[in-house]
């Protein structure tokens, strides 16, 4: 402010101190240009260090000037007025001085200060002037480090090595005086030596394309040449067959079928293989053959777009109808379920040829989609089988093979995993569709060599060759004895409808000359009624009447008295014994659970049932026990001990010869017939 | 009912053989230990279950301690009746009488003591052997059976020593009157006959069937079981279950019971009797019934109460008969279980 102030003074000072004779007053900035007097110009002829005494004497008489006015005033009288007033003028002019000081003061600060400005300014100009040579510096290094860095295209090319080089290139090429000194004329030759050696091989790739041509060409020539021998062999073939068969050696028919069996499936091929090794080895009654249609069985796996492209045009316009004719869901389902439960189109036959010369056919499928076998039976006789009623389930096609192991009765599914396939089309059982597709039996799939392990469902099971060879022989032993006890038991069926029991010469032994029971009575009846019957609890209870069984009702009579027998046949006869629950009408009912003796006439046929197996294979079982069921109860009735109080005499004499009539604590009657004495005992 | 129905299990040949054998079998003894916690059984096929009366009725018993803890083929025929000394089983059935010894009996393959057979005048049939019963004065057992006579033998030189004769057929069961001492024997002849052991004569017959308060004509006169205490006498069979006073040889009670029975024995004051039917009959001595208990076979043909001094935690009442079951009451209330071969 102050500075500023002086400035504006300025003017009026530099008129009132040294202007001469000028009186106006003009403009301050053109004054400043002419003749003017400068304070700054005074400045720097004054001495800052006179002009600091300069200020303390000043000061000191301004205080003293103060004091005396104090004084003067302080005493008072009249000539101080003028002293005062003197005194005043004084403290003005020092005033005046110290005013002059201080403007002298601010120019020098002004003046240092703008000194100091310049100065800086300058070092900023060099410092600035630094800092672009410095940036200028650094941008060249950086050029100077990227052509030092440059990698020229020919650095990448994988030469030779330097041995190599010299070794191989002709000396015009590599001109070993020039380029052994200097590296640039080096690296020269051995790019041109390079260019030369690429020339020369692209020559000789040109040269091995166009013999490969000539070689394929070549080929075809011979192709077609053999392709034309085919038909003529195949006419040969022919005309031999007729000698083949001449001489018994069919060889043709097995090639035939083993090149049909290639289009087999995995399992339906293990089967083929097996049987077909084991009929040769071992049987020579299993014969097999392969049924269906092969081209069925090719079509399975040929893309589909080759059939597509020939009839792509009635293919889009069958799509466009069908389109608009949307199948209901039912429907949709339906054909779901048909697509899960195809079957291959080839099966594989097996027949079995039993010694009284009836057969044995299975038919084998392979469901694609399930990845399990199913197979159909089939018994043909040699003679016309008039079947009996009783004997309907014997040898039906749906229970002849039911259980042939125990418990593998065919129904359910083996393979865990299409349960989860069944869900997705809603098929709840394979049972419903077994009549149809066949039964999926246990050791039908092992004889496929498909191995299920329980609980594990498995991705994909291979079909295995050595779990088929073991199971083939068992089981095809298995089938014949099926075969033959079910033809026995529907021959003697037939008998025991007429009340005939047929007991063969050699089993006489077991049984007395005469049995005055008969047989009245020989029906099937169904599994439900045999559980509602009030004397067959105890082998429900104990598990052994179960839906796979086959369940029968005779009656033996002998006067009054009415024998009941309710026997349950296991699919397994006759290794497995029928069992016999009895219910004698005769002065009462009697059954097992209020009369001990008729609880041993059970035991009799039902526990020693090994006596009546008769020979070997033992097909007499049934009959047998049914004969010793009349036997007993003729000696029941007959050692029946009279009772005094009633008159009359007995209904049956004593005919049989009984050593004793009881014995033990639950007075047991002598049911043990003792072959050739001929006399009843107990065990 | 604990019978298990195995359906899962596909039934072979085996598996239904072993089934029916269970089914049709009887079992027609039993014995208990002389420590108490065993006790054997015998059925119809020849063979003895010993089953671990402690293991089935100790707090942690599970399924397998109601089965026996060894099972061994004893005789070719049934065992009709068994006994124990305080060292040896003795079983007996077809005709001969086997020892064991209690000690190695739980050992496999064990084999028996010493077997005698008493002399038989039949030579085309051997007689069954019905009844044994130990003489503890004399040390000798009285086995009696199909041949009709009391045979006595010497338990220590297993000599023969007297053959009772007096039956007219084939003798069903024996009890042994202490203080006389008498023994009492009822048969197939439906008379029940006391023998006194020092003379070997035949003292006393009665013959129940001639009493027309007890005979009843349609189940025929046979005696099937006999107890005694003292001077009173409980019998049944074909005729009614009676309670006779010896002395006298009169019927002073007769149980309505219409089953034929075939065990009886004097328990505390009570009559405990079973036979054709499911329960054991619990009488007293008025002759009300005191209670039916149902078993699980449907007829019974022994009972045996566990009464050794040693194990008076096994003290209970077996009961067995035309089932491979015997049934447990350790209350006389209810069937606590059954064991079973």
């Amino acid at each position: 402010m102050s500075s500023e102030s002086s400035k504006k003074r300025k003017p009026k000072v530099i008129r009132s101190d040294g202007a001469p004779a000028e009186g106006k007053r003009n403009r301050s900035d053109t004054e400043q240009e002419g003749k003017y007097y400068s304070e700054e110009a005074e400045v720097d002829l004054r001495d800052p260090g006179r002009d600091y005494e300069l200020y303390k004497y000043t000061c000191q008489e301004l205080q003293r000037l103060m004091a005396e006015i104090q004084d003067l005033k302080s005493r008072g009288g009249k000539d101080v007025a003028v002293e005062i007033e003197d005194r005043r003028i004084q403290s003005c002019v020092h005033f005046m001085t110290l005013k002059k000081l201080n403007r002298l003061a601010h120019i020098r600060l002004k003046k240092g200060r703008d000194q100091t400005h310049e100065a800086k300014q300058k070092v900023d100009a060099y410092h600035l002037q630094l800092q672009n040579l410095l940036y200028e510096v650094m941008h060249l290094q950086k050029e100077i480090t990227k052509c030092l860095e440059f990698k020229s295209k020919h650095e990448e090319i994988d030469l030779v090595s330097l041995e190599e080089f010299y070794k191989e290139a002709p000396p015009d090429i590599s001109k070993a005086e020039v380029t052994m000194g200097d590296p640039h004329q080096q690296t020269l030759a051995r790019l041109d030596w390079e260019l030369e050696q690429r020339k020369r091989l692209a020559e000789k790739y040109r040269e091995c394309l166009s013999n490969k041509e000539k070689i394929l060409k070549e080929i075809e020539v011979k192709k077609e040449y053999l392709s034309s021998l085919q038909p003529r062999l195949n006419s040969i073939m022919q005309a031999s067959l007729p000698v083949q068969e001449y001489l018994f050696m069919p060889f043709d028919q097995a090639h035939k079928q083993y090149e049909t069996a290639r289009h087999l499936p995995p399992p339906l091929y293990v089967l083929f293989v097996q049987a077909t090794a084991y009929g040769q080895a071992c049987d020579k009654t299993l014969s097999v053959a392969i049924e269906g249609s092969v081209d069925e069985a090719k079509a399975l796996f040929k893309p589909p777009e080759d059939s597509q492209d020939d009839e792509s045009d009635s293919d889009a316009e069958e799509e466009q109808t069908t389109k608009r004719r949307r199948p209901t869901l039912g429907v949709q389902l339906d054909d779901k379920r048909k697509e899960m439960l195809k079957r291959h189109p080839l099966s594989v036959m097996l027949d079995l040829k039993c010694k009284d010369d009836s057969v044995l056919h299975l038919t084998f499928y392979y469901l694609m989609n399930l990845n399990i076998m199913t197979v159909k039976a089939k018994v043909t006789t040699a003679t016309e089988l008039i079947t009996p009623i009783s004997a309907g389930d014997l040898l039906s096609p749906d229970s002849v093979l039911s259980c042939l192991y125990p418990g593998d009765h065919g129904k359910k599914t083996p393979n865990p995993a299409n349960q989860y396939q069944f869900d997705k089309v809603g098929i709840l059982t394979l049972r419903d569709y077994v009549l149809d597709l066949g039964h999926p039996y246990l050791w039908v799939q092992k004889l496929g060599g498909l191995h299920f392990p329980k609980e594990q469902p498995q991705h994909t099971v291979i079909a295995d060759h050595s779990l088929s060879a073991s199971h083939m022989e068992t089981t095809m032993k298995l089938l014949k004895t099926r075969v033959q006890s079910r033809l026995a038991l529907h021959k003697q069926f037939a008998s025991l409808e007429h009340g005939i029991v047929p007991v063969t010469s050699d089993c006489q032994c077991l049984f007395p000359a005469k049995v005055v029971s008969r047989l009245v009575k020989w029906v099937t009846i169904a599994h439900e009624d045999y559980m509602e019957l009030h004397f067959t609890k105890d082998i429900v209870e104990a598990g052994l009447a179960e839906d796979t069984n086959l369940y029968y009702m005779a009656l033996v009579e002998r006067g009054t008295a009415k024998l009941q027998a309710a026997v349950v046949l296991n699919p397994g006869y006759s290794s497995i014994p029928p069992i016999f629950q009895l219910c004698l009408n005769w002065k009462g009912e009697k059954t097992n659970s209020n009369d001990d003796n008729i609880r041993a006439m059970e035991s009799e046929v039902n526990v020693c049932y090994k006596e009546l197996c008769g020979p070997r294979p033992s097909h007499q079982l049934l009959t047998n026990q049914l004969q010793r069921l009349c036997v007993l109860l003729d000696v029941y009735l007959e050692t029946d001990s009279h009772d005094d109080s009633v008159e009359g005499p007995k209904e049956f004499p004593q005919e049989k010869m009984c050593l004793r009539l009881f014995r033990g604590p639950s007075r047991m009657k002598p049911f043990k017939y003792n072959h050739p004495q001929g006399f009843f005992s107990h065990r | 009912m604990e019978r298990a129905v195995p359906h899962a299990v596909p039934l072979g040949q085996m598996e239904v053989f072993q089934a029916l054998q269970r089914l049709h079998m009887t079992i027609f003894s039993q014995s208990v230990s002389p420590c108490g916690k065993f006790l054997a059984a015998g059925n119809n096929y020849g063979q003895i279950a010993i089953f671990s009366l402690s293991a089935a009725l100790s707090s942690e018993a599970k399924e397998e301690s109601k089965k026996p803890v060894v099972t061994f083929q004893a005789h070719d025929g049934p065992v009709y009746s068994m006994v124990s000394t305080d060292r040896h089983l003795l079983s007996a059935g077809d005709g001969e009488v086997k020892a064991w010894l209690w000690a190695e009996i739980l050992k496999k393959g064990c084999k028996e003591l010493w077997r005698r057979q008493p002399p038989y005048r039949t030579s085309l049939e051997v007689p069954e052997i019905n009844a044994l019963l130990l003489v503890p004065k004399e040390n000798s057992l009285i086995l009696a059976g199909g041949d009709c006579q009391l045979h006595t033998m010497d338990l220590e030189t297993g000599a023969f020593t007297r053959a009772l004769r007096g039956h007219t057929d084939y003798i069903h069961c024996l009890a042994l009157r202490e203080r006389s001492p008498e023994v009492l024997s009822g048969g197939e002849d439906g008379a029940v006959r006391l023998w006194d052991l020092r003379t070997a004569k035949e003292v006393q017959t009665i013959e129940v069937y001639k009493h027309e308060e007890c005979s009843r004509p349609h189940n025929g006169r046979w005696i099937g079981c006999l107890a005694t205490d003292s001077d009173w006498m409980v019998c049944g069979g074909g005729p009614a279950l009676t309670l006779w006073h010896l002395r006298s040889s009169t019927p002073t009670t007769i149980f309505p019971m219409r089953a034929p029975q075939k065990h009886v024995t004097f328990y505390q004051d009570l009559i405990l009797s079973a036979g054709q039917g499911r329960c054991v009959n619990q009488w007293q001595l008025s002759g009300e019934l005191k209670a039916q208990v149902p078993g699980s076979s449907p007829g019974l043909l022994s009972l045996s109460l566990n009464q050794q001094p040693a194990a008076p935690e096994c003290k209970v009442l077996t009961a067995a008969g035309n089932s491979c079951r015997v049934d447990v009451f350790t209350n006389l209330g209810y069937r606590a279980f059954s064991l079973s071969f």
